[in-house]
């Protein structure tokens, strides 16, 4: 057997392996930090790659851990969903860690860096984990990995604010994880199976059995899972903590801890539980009114925001109601549209979170009516900015735009064109938010602190920099990218 | 077809984006040569359009398909009779404005972003002009909605700000409902592109949801009542080149939108039948009254003319809805020249406001007397709106109401002759007060005002001859070519 069939194990583990290295690192050689945690992000995103070459080549395949056939050994499942996942978390998390690295010194105390690493790390390797796994209790481990580390890269900024924000989120994550276990605990009752594969095919005898576990099981899923995506309105938590963490944290929580979840409740609905439980239950219909609701209230309430950091974070539960009806709406196109807002919003939230994280840096403003002119002072992060809230807004030529290309032609397809009015008007809602910010930076004089900011590292302006032409590029060819989703909504809806 | 004529029209496009860069990389050193090189890149587009005339003429269409962003998505050019009139005008008046723009924004701040932004405007605008499918149409029109917002902003003073914000809101808005028609085209036609036959055959409420929307997005930019409210604003804060252009040139891309949208997405036959131009003509109906009317109680001679697009940007949406050949020809022609005038109009005023740095059109008093030929051309222009005989404006209305008698809608030619006293009610006390008003002020300000510098008078000259001549020869080059696409876009438009 050759190396490269052990390629998602190695995305896993090393990172894995890596974090609890770090410590030792941070004590025996500070400066090794830095580059080893790099490194080790570096090679999970090639591996990402590397899969998805495979896929795409050969097919999806399953990788049984240390050789133990399902359904006793975990399994990994290799499938499209799954290494576009991998390499949205694996591409943007490296790119985000490249800007931490010099934030971070800013931030922080310098011996919790180490520690701030691991803690990264810990949280990449979850979500890659829950990206690929096959097994709804791996699937559950990875979210409590996840969870704990989430709420570490909060509360290692030991403020009131962060570590209040952080003490939400954990018990509010807590109840999400302990709905997530209840449910798995009674699809393990009436199927006798972890695994994904195994469930689907155990369900639809079981619903005859014992069709309350079952539905009981999908309520708690989707309750669970909604509170860590922060679907509305269950997001409550999300504002104060995506708000008040380091910068680079905020970029990954919001760009991708989020998404990720939203990911596993998709394929949990789609690929283990029966289609015709939808047509007992209007669990998608919910859903669609949820994201719904998401998208208006998330603008509505981004829009009366002082904060910066506080405004992208409510856009955030705007966006994340986007890639939900994406999901909730079952067509085609809506779901490639959901699907590709996970990638497309990643880069534009990861971006717009660490340009305000180079503004803080450099001037310690925060309050949006304190940028005014930063556009003349400091150029890089403010077009940087400009292009996300442009994406934001859907701008034809940035990635903003396909992702509601995909939406509201799905939504049109499905014949509910009132779901693509809502996602036009929350475009406008976006642009009444994001651009005044544009424009005061760019035509009005520079004031006070702003006039003149510290010099922003190259580490934080490079990151800036390709997520930018990121945004542009996938908007003038999304093809690079939409081979894969093509397949992946496929896939999941068994076309 | 060699295979450079069909690449012209990306070069026309690409051209001046790509000496926008040139711009921004030389006016960090030399200011001569930025100005050289911005004039230089308008008479070479200009000069790249001039040379489809030929190939027009012969009735050639030029297609050119860029590359594929999506599935039957792609960015691709499109040159028939229509685009390239429009494009020939634009780039003209283009290169006459960025004559004359040097000596007026010598005076001005924050040149180095002026004339980058006016470059990459005319290249978005000549791809609005050339798209090839409404996609291409909505990323240029985007292009140049958000772009010349700066162009609007550009003294930053707390007026331009605000009206820059709702310039911008509006555009949003614009943009968003263009997008929404744009996809309901895709998802009923399978298409957007503008080659092909007919996308929207059958009369449904989704295809009505997007002539709405298309009505919304495009005559957001036309001025179309009740979406006008940004326009009377935005315009006049701008600096008087690029209200010139504004006016003259940019509220024309959403006639010319909704042009296609009649005569490509739907068919003049089914929007008879589904009774849905009727829409069209009210709200123009009542564009021309109101903007005619507000603009009279106007005392800032930019605001008054900004009005006056208002008003005169009805007639085109009103002569669209009207599917008569003469019409059609009136109406097109009324594009060009709305176009002529209205940009006189505004760079005469530039000059006026320049020397004598007044607005009120009270304190104008004897301005005719210090500065004859801006005045006179200013007079040509406005005698042009009103429609005195032998001026282009004469010819373009009495067009118009030929094709509204043609149609058996005498009341439109009614609407026609109320506005046009409005015209003169707005337009003739301004000339009235210029040339026999006592002069206000002291002795010695008088002096320093003077003539408009030159660089600033052959452009507003020679659109003020362009408006006599339109008028005068019964056969020009703008009036045959409104025949000529009128007739095109009648027979189908393929």
């Amino acid at each position: 057997m050759n190396a490269a069939h052990h390629l998602p194990v190695l995305a896993i583990v090393l990172p894995l392996v890596f974090a609890y290295l770090m410590p030792l690192f941070d004590r025996w050689r500070r400066g090794w930090c830095t580059p080893a945690a790099l490194g080790v992000l570096a090679v999970s995103f090639v591996a990402s790659l590397a899969m998805a070459w495979q896929v795409m080549t050969g097919g999806p395949y399953y990788y049984q851990m240390g050789n133990w056939p399902p359904p006793w050994g975990i399994e990994l499942n290799i499938d499209y969903l799954a290494v576009f996942t991998a390499i949205t978390m694996t591409g943007v998390s490296l790119v985000v860690l490249v800007y931490a690295s010099k934030d971070l010194l800013h931030e922080l105390k310098p011996h919790l860096l180490g520690w701030y690493y691991t803690l990264y790390l810990l949280l990449v390797a979850s979500m890659v984990g829950m990206a690929l796994t096959n097994d709804i209790f791996n699937l559950f481990v990875f979210v409590e990995i996840c969870a704990i580390a989430a709420c570490g890269i909060i509360s290692i900024k030991s403020n009131k604010e962060c570590l209040e924000a952080s003490f939400k989120y954990l018990i509010l994550s807590t109840l999400g994880s302990g709905c997530l276990l209840l449910a798995i605990a009674l699809l393990y009752m009436v199927t006798g199976h972890l695994n994904f594969t195994y469930i689907a095919q155990a369900l639809p005898e079981a619903m005859r059995l014992y069709p309350y576990n079952i539905l009981a099981a999908l309520a708690l899923l989707l309750v669970g899972m909604g509170v860590k995506a922060a679907l509305f309105p269950l997001h409550v938590w999300l504002p104060d903590a995506h708000s008040s963490a380091p910068s680079p944290s905020s970029a990954v929580l919001s760009g991708l801890v989020i998404k990720i979840y939203a990911v596993s409740l998709l394929r949990v609905l789609y690929q283990v539980f029966p289609a015709d439980i939808f047509e007992v239950t209007p669990v998608l219909n919910i859903l669609l009114w949820m994201s719904t609701l998401a998208i208006i209230a998330g603008s509505m309430f981004a829009i009366v925001q002082e904060d910066i950091k506080k405004m992208l974070a409510y856009s955030s539960v705007a966006q994340i109601g986007y890639v939900f009806m994406g999901f909730a709406i079952v067509d085609f196109f809506a779901l490639t549209g959901g699907i590709l807002h996970v990638f497309n919003h990643a880069m534009m939230k990861a971006m717009l979170f660490m340009a305000a994280g180079a503004f803080i840096y450099s001037t310690g403003v925060r309050h949006l009516s304190g940028l005014k002119g930063i556009g003349h002072t400091m150029p890089v992060p403010a077009v940087a900015f400009a292009i996300g809230a442009l994406a934001m807004v859907g701008i034809p030529l940035t990635n903003g735009f396909i992702s509601k290309w995909y939406l509201v032609l799905g939504a049109l397809h499905d014949g509910q064109p009132f779901f693509a009015a809502v996602i036009l008007l929350s475009s406008l809602l976006n642009g009444i938010y994001y651009l005044p910010i544009i424009v005061n930076a760019f035509f009005s004089e520079p004031q006070g602190r702003v006039a003149a900011p510290l010099p922003l590292p190259r580490q934080m302006q490079v990151p800036l920099i390709i997520l930018g032409l990121g945004c542009l590029l996938f908007g003038i060819a999304p093809s690079l990218i939409l081979g894969l989703i093509y397949r992946a909504s496929e896939a999941l809806l068994g076309l | 077809m060699e295979t450079a004529i069909s690449f012209l029209p990306v070069w026309i496009v690409m051209f001046p984006m790509f000496m926008t860069l040139v711009i921004y990389y030389v006016e960090q050193r030399s200011e001569k040569m930025r100005n050289a090189l911005s004039v230089g890149t308008s008479v070479v587009t200009f000069l790249s359009v001039l040379m489809l005339y030929p190939y027009m003429m012969a009735g050639e269409i030029i297609e050119y398909s860029m590359f594929q962003l999506l599935p039957n998505l792609e960015i691709s050019f499109r040159v028939d009779i229509l685009s390239f009139s429009l494009a020939l005008l634009s780039s003209f008046i283009w290169m006459l404005v960025s004559i004359y723009s040097i000596d007026y924004m010598c005076h001005e701040h924050g040149c180095n972003r002026y004339y980058p932004v006016l470059i990459i405007t005319l290249a978005s605008c000549m791809g609005i002009f050339m798209a090839g499918d409404l996609f291409t149409l909505f990323v240029f029109f985007e292009l140049m909605s958000l772009i010349s917002y700066v162009l609007v902003v550009h003294e930053e003073s707390l007026e331009a700000l605000r009206a820059g914000y709702k310039y911008l809101i509006m555009t949003i808005i614009g943009g968003l409902a263009l997008f929404f028609g744009i996809i309901i085209t895709f998802e009923l036609g399978g298409s957007v592109s503008l080659g092909g036959e007919t996308l929207i055959t059958v009369p449904s409420t989704l295809a009505f949801f997007a002539f709405i929307s298309f009505l919304i997005g495009f005559g957001m930019k036309a001025g179309m009542f009740p979406l006008h409210v940004w326009l009377p604003d935005a315009h006049p804060v701008a600096p008087s080149p690029a209200s010139a252009l504004l006016s003259g040139i940019m509220l024309k891309t959403g006639a010319y939108g909704l042009l296609r949208v009649i005569f490509h997405v739907f068919s003049p036959g089914l929007l008879q039948e589904a009774g849905w131009m009727i829409i069209l003509a009210v709200v123009a109906i009542i564009t021309i009254l109101l903007g005619s009317a507000v603009a009279i109680t106007q005392d800032d001679i930019k605001r008054r003319l900004a009005y006056s697009s208002v008003g005169q940007m009805g007639y085109i949406l009103l002569g669209m809805s009207i599917f008569t050949e003469r019409a059609l020809i009136g109406d097109i022609f009324h594009i060009f020249s709305h176009a002529f005038m209205k940009s006189t109009l505004f760079l005469a005023a530039g000059a006026i406001i320049l020397k004598t740095g007044k607005r009120s059109i009270r304190e104008l008093g004897g301005i005719g007397r210090l500065m004859p030929f801006t005045m006179l051309a200013f007079t040509m222009a406005a005698l042009s709106m009103i429609g005195i005989p032998p001026l282009s404006g004469f010819l373009s209305k009495w067009t118009l109401s030929l094709g509204a008698m043609d149609a058996g809608l005498p009341y439109y030619v009614l609407v026609l002759l109320v506005s046009s006293l409005l015209n003169g009610l707005y337009y003739l006390p301004i000339i009235i007060t210029a040339f026999f008003g006592a002069e206000p002020g002291h002795e010695h300000e008088q002096v320093k005002i003077s003539e408009a510098p030159y660089k600033m008078l052959i452009p507003i000259a020679i659109l003020a001859v362009s408006c006599l001549l339109f008028g005068l020869l019964p056969t020009n080059l703008p009036f045959d070519l409104s025949r000529k696409a009128a007739d095109f876009l009648l027979r189908g438009g393929f």
